[in-house]
């Protein structure tokens, strides 16, 4: 027969109380938090959780740096959205100018238009954001487009020259992360946007006005002198004509280029956009099967643990209410 | 003819005498129902031989006598629990210990964990590189790299200091272990000297049980009972704390007279302690290192000793100890080299002027400056940090700073947002340098490092990996240790409940039977009573015929 001892009886039903409570904690604490590893020994795959943790962390630095490079690719493509329209009114300005029935006073009264038009371009050449000027490649804190001097006329719009300020680091590209393994360009420097452009708009403005540029062709060096009329009329019609091709190639060398390379840097930023919340997603799934809760099981097994306390504390008390005195 | 009515009475007077001494041994079981240790006692009867009687045909004895007080225990039960109780201690130290430390490496938040900040940092690089020139940008990544750089000082320094706690606690442990084993010697003289004048012992035994109990929370060791009733305690490698009447007092010493004139550091730079016995005099001692010993064994000493870990003498370096504590501290300690030595080199960019002595850093900040050579992170040292002088952050430049380790001393090098490097040189004159303020080719290479794979060691620690690798390792390394400690402690109780179980199964008062005890000693006391007054009514009798 075994014998069952006072300390030993009670030591048991107490022990198993004890059990019994500390299934319903651990069950309630899963139920209640939806997590069932907080900490690295509640799973054995403690590494896998924190390597999905610390990809989860990665994906989220990323799609930041995306959204950032996101907007800032957005703002070029409305910049130069804008040029479309100014290079079409250039060139009408320009045929017309050409027009040989126009005599060289109102061939002037058109320049007015076209220098504005180039204050435009200047505009967005020079556009800022956040505070850095988006063409001025690694030197992003000072205009791309300064202004200089023609040596003739010394006043009016036909006397201020554009040039692309081109210091250290005007001519380089930023490249940046957006996944572990792509990278996208964000800039493209000034002159290869707006070079042409300006360009052909000064040429433009300063024939209309009656100035020639020196050189014929190539960057103007802030030479050339007035033309004398009517000699230099054919010469300036000439000029003017020459401005169209300017314009139509800065138009299909540079504008449409840039914006077809500003649509693909957007596919591909919304690609690995894409890509990164899928794998976000899939790493939350695999996250959640590891480390999460299942809901349906952790209530059941709570019900139950509270089904077998229950039990204990009334086996418990029943027991221990047991003496043999209350025969005796 | 024999005197029947003397015989009647004596028989009986024993008898009352025999049943009371029962029903008061009963009562001392029931009052000690509830006392821990306490070993239920018997008292054993003997039927009186009737010397008178021998030569005559007819025997009827001589009544009852009251033997020995006899303690219902088994060395075997006794052995159990007391090996229960070891294993119990050191489970215990294990699961308290890793728990502080497992809290470092959450997997939920919301407190900062390397992992965590080290994937903002590089990320918040990476975000300066889109705009290099942005001041809140760069404050954001300052931040970052500060928290960091908390995060691996707080988490070292959880664990350092843990090593020091424990470390500090072996010599309150000592003290307890010597004071029981002084009160087992001494009770083993008391036991000793009433044995050998036939006088039972049991509140002494059931005290030095007790003792030993206790002892075994502390200790693992090995317990004798000699003849003469007195234990002998050892431990594993034979070593007698307590032998006879004698005890052997336990010391703690930083400087033991085996080790050299410099003892290894612990994780905190300080030194370990060693728990050994003094054979020689106070002034100029010989010490016996049973450090190794203790820590092969269990109970709470050989649990904190082997958290702690045992540091060889002729060690060098804080991370050639053995323990958990300095396995994950040595994982931490490989990053924050991999911090110092691999990120600031890729910070500093490549050799600028291939003609000057030395590396020439290619990097430069918003103000045109290049960083110092541990110009990203940083530690704390008054002395020459690149004490070779070749411009490149190494190992080697670490290790003749003569520190114990780097992660309490780590610092976050860029505290002015401007300063932080994150431009290359475009000029390409050697010796001659330039750094445009919207260039992030440098933030971007040093965000590049976070998914490279590279070799992370210290010590004997080494893994080729990523950062990422490494701190999931270590948080593999941390939750598999701790849920082995927590095994260990379910184990431990489960072991300790049934060994106890069984020790009071057999040894333990039962309130069940004293009182059916109780009633048949009353009862027999009660017809001893009646056999007396039967006699009497006999005598009365005879009497009345007179």
């Amino acid at each position: 027969m075994t014998r069952i001892s006072e300390s030993q009886f009670t030591r048991s039903l107490i022990e198993h109380t004890a059990n019994n409570k500390a299934r319903v904690d651990k069950y309630s604490e899963e139920v209640a938090t939806g997590i069932k590893a907080a900490l690295p020994s509640d799973s054995t795959d403690a590494g896998v959780i924190s390597r999905y943790k610390q990809q989860l962390d990665r994906i989220d630095g990323y799609m930041t740096t995306i959204s950032r490079v996101k907007s800032f690719v957005q703002f070029q493509d409305d910049a130069l959205s804008q040029m479309d329209e100014l290079i079409l009114r250039a060139k009408e300005i320009a045929s017309q100018g050409a027009n040989e029935s126009l005599t060289s006073s109102a061939r002037a009264f058109l320049a007015e238009e076209v220098f504005q038009i180039r204050e435009q371009v200047i505009g967005l050449g020079n556009s800022s954001y956040q505070g850095r000027f988006v063409y001025g490649g690694a030197d992003d804190d000072d205009p791309p487009f300064d202004a200089a001097e023609y040596y003739e006329p010394t006043t009016g719009p036909a006397a201020v020259k554009y040039e692309f300020d081109a210091e250290l680091g005007t001519s380089q590209t930023r490249p940046v992360h957006i996944t572990d393994d792509v990278t996208v360009t964000l800039n493209t420097p000034g002159d290869e946007v707006f070079g042409t452009t300006i360009e052909a708009l000064e040429r433009l403005g300063r024939a209309l006005s009656g100035y020639a540029t020196t050189p014929a062709s190539g960057s103007p060096d802030g030479g050339g002198a007035a033309y004398t009329f009517p000699t230099d009329y054919t010469q300036q019609t000439a000029d003017i004509k020459h401005t169209i091709d300017l314009l139509n190639r800065a138009r299909d060398e540079d504008i449409l280029p840039e914006r077809t390379m500003l649509g693909g840097k957007m596919r591909r930023l919304e690609t690995a956009e894409a890509l990164l919340s899928l794998s976000k997603t899939s790493a939350q799934e695999v996250l959640s099967k590891i480390q999460n809760a299942d809901e349906t099981e952790s209530v059941a097994n709570l019900t139950q643990a509270q089904t077998a306390l229950q039990a204990s504390y009334s086996v418990t008390a029943k027991a221990l209410r047991l003496t043999i005195m209350d025969y005796i | 003819m024999p005197n029947y009515s003397s015989k009647i009475l004596g028989n009986s007077v024993s008898a009352l005498v025999a049943q009371q001494a029962l029903i008061a041994n009963t009562s001392n079981n029931i009052a000690n129902v509830n006392t821990p240790g306490y070993t239920r006692r018997e008292i054993a009867l003997l039927n009186r031989v009737d010397a008178a009687s021998v030569q005559s045909s007819f025997t009827f004895g001589s009544g009852v006598e009251v033997g020995t007080v006899r303690r219902i225990t088994s060395s075997f039960l006794e052995t159990a629990v007391r090996d229960a109780a070891s294993r119990q201690g050191m489970a215990n130290i294990a699961n308290d210990y890793l728990g502080r430390i497992e809290s470092l490496f959450s997997l939920t938040g919301p407190q900062p964990t390397i992992g965590s900040t080290l994937n903002d940092f590089f990320s918040a690089v990476n975000t300066v590189a889109v705009n290099p020139s942005s001041i809140d940008d760069r404050i954001v990544m300052l931040q970052r790299g500060e928290e960091l750089v908390n995060a691996i000082k707080t988490t070292y320094n959880t664990i350092a200091e843990t090593q020091t706690e424990l470390d500090n606690q072996v010599p309150q442990e000592l003290q307890q272990i010597n004071d029981y084993t002084r009160q087992i010697a001494s009770l083993n003289d008391m036991i000793q000297k009433r044995k050998g004048s036939n006088i039972p012992a049991p509140d002494e035994e059931d005290q030095r049980d007790a003792l030993l109990t206790k002892l075994a929370e502390k200790i693992t060791f090995s317990a004798a009972e000699m003849e003469n009733g007195m234990m002998n305690v050892s431990l594993a490698n034979g070593f007698p704390l307590v032998s006879g009447t004698t005890a052997r007092e336990l010391g703690f010493t930083y400087t033991p007279s085996f080790g050299g004139a410099t003892l290894p550091p612990s994780l905190e730079g300080r030194t370990l302690g060693y728990v050994v016995y003094n054979f020689g005099s106070e002034t100029s001692p010989s010490h016996l290192d049973l450090t190794k010993t203790i820590k092969g064994g269990m109970g709470s000493l050989g649990g904190i000793l082997q958290l702690r870990g045992y540091a060889d003498v002729t060690n060098t370096t804080a991370f050639q100890a053995d323990g958990d504590l300095v396995a994950i501290a040595t994982r931490i300690e490989a990053l924050t080299r991999s911090l110092l030595t691999d990120v600031n080199e890729r910070y500093l960019g490549p050799d600028e002027d291939t003609t000057a002595a030395g590396l020439q850093s290619s990097s430069g900040d918003l103000l045109g400056n290049s960083p110092e050579v541990f110009g990203l992170f940083d530690f704390d040292y008054s002395g020459v940090k690149d004490a070779d002088g070749d411009g490149v952050p190494s190992t080697a430049d670490l290790l003749s700073s003569g520190m114990s380790h780097f992660s309490s001393y780590l610092r976050f090098a860029v505290t002015d947002p401007q300063r932080f490097a994150a431009s290359r040189d475009t000029d390409t004159t050697e010796g001659s340098v330039a750094f445009p303020a919207g260039d992030g080719q440098n933030a971007v290479a040093v965000a590049a490092l976070k998914q490279e794979v590279r070799t992370l060691t210290n010590g004997g620690f080494s893994l080729t990996g990523t950062f990422d690798e490494l701190y999931s390792s270590t948080v593999n390394f941390v939750g598999s240790t701790k849920s082995r400690a927590e095994t260990d402690v379910a184990v431990a109780k489960a072991s300790q409940v049934s060994a106890q179980s069984k020790r009071d199964q057999l040894s333990a008062v039962s309130l069940d039977e004293e009182f059916a005890n109780l009633i048949k000693y009353q009862k027999a006391f009660q017809a001893s009573a009646r056999i007396i007054k039967t006699a009497s009514d006999m005598l009365d009798q005879l009497v009345a015929l007179i």
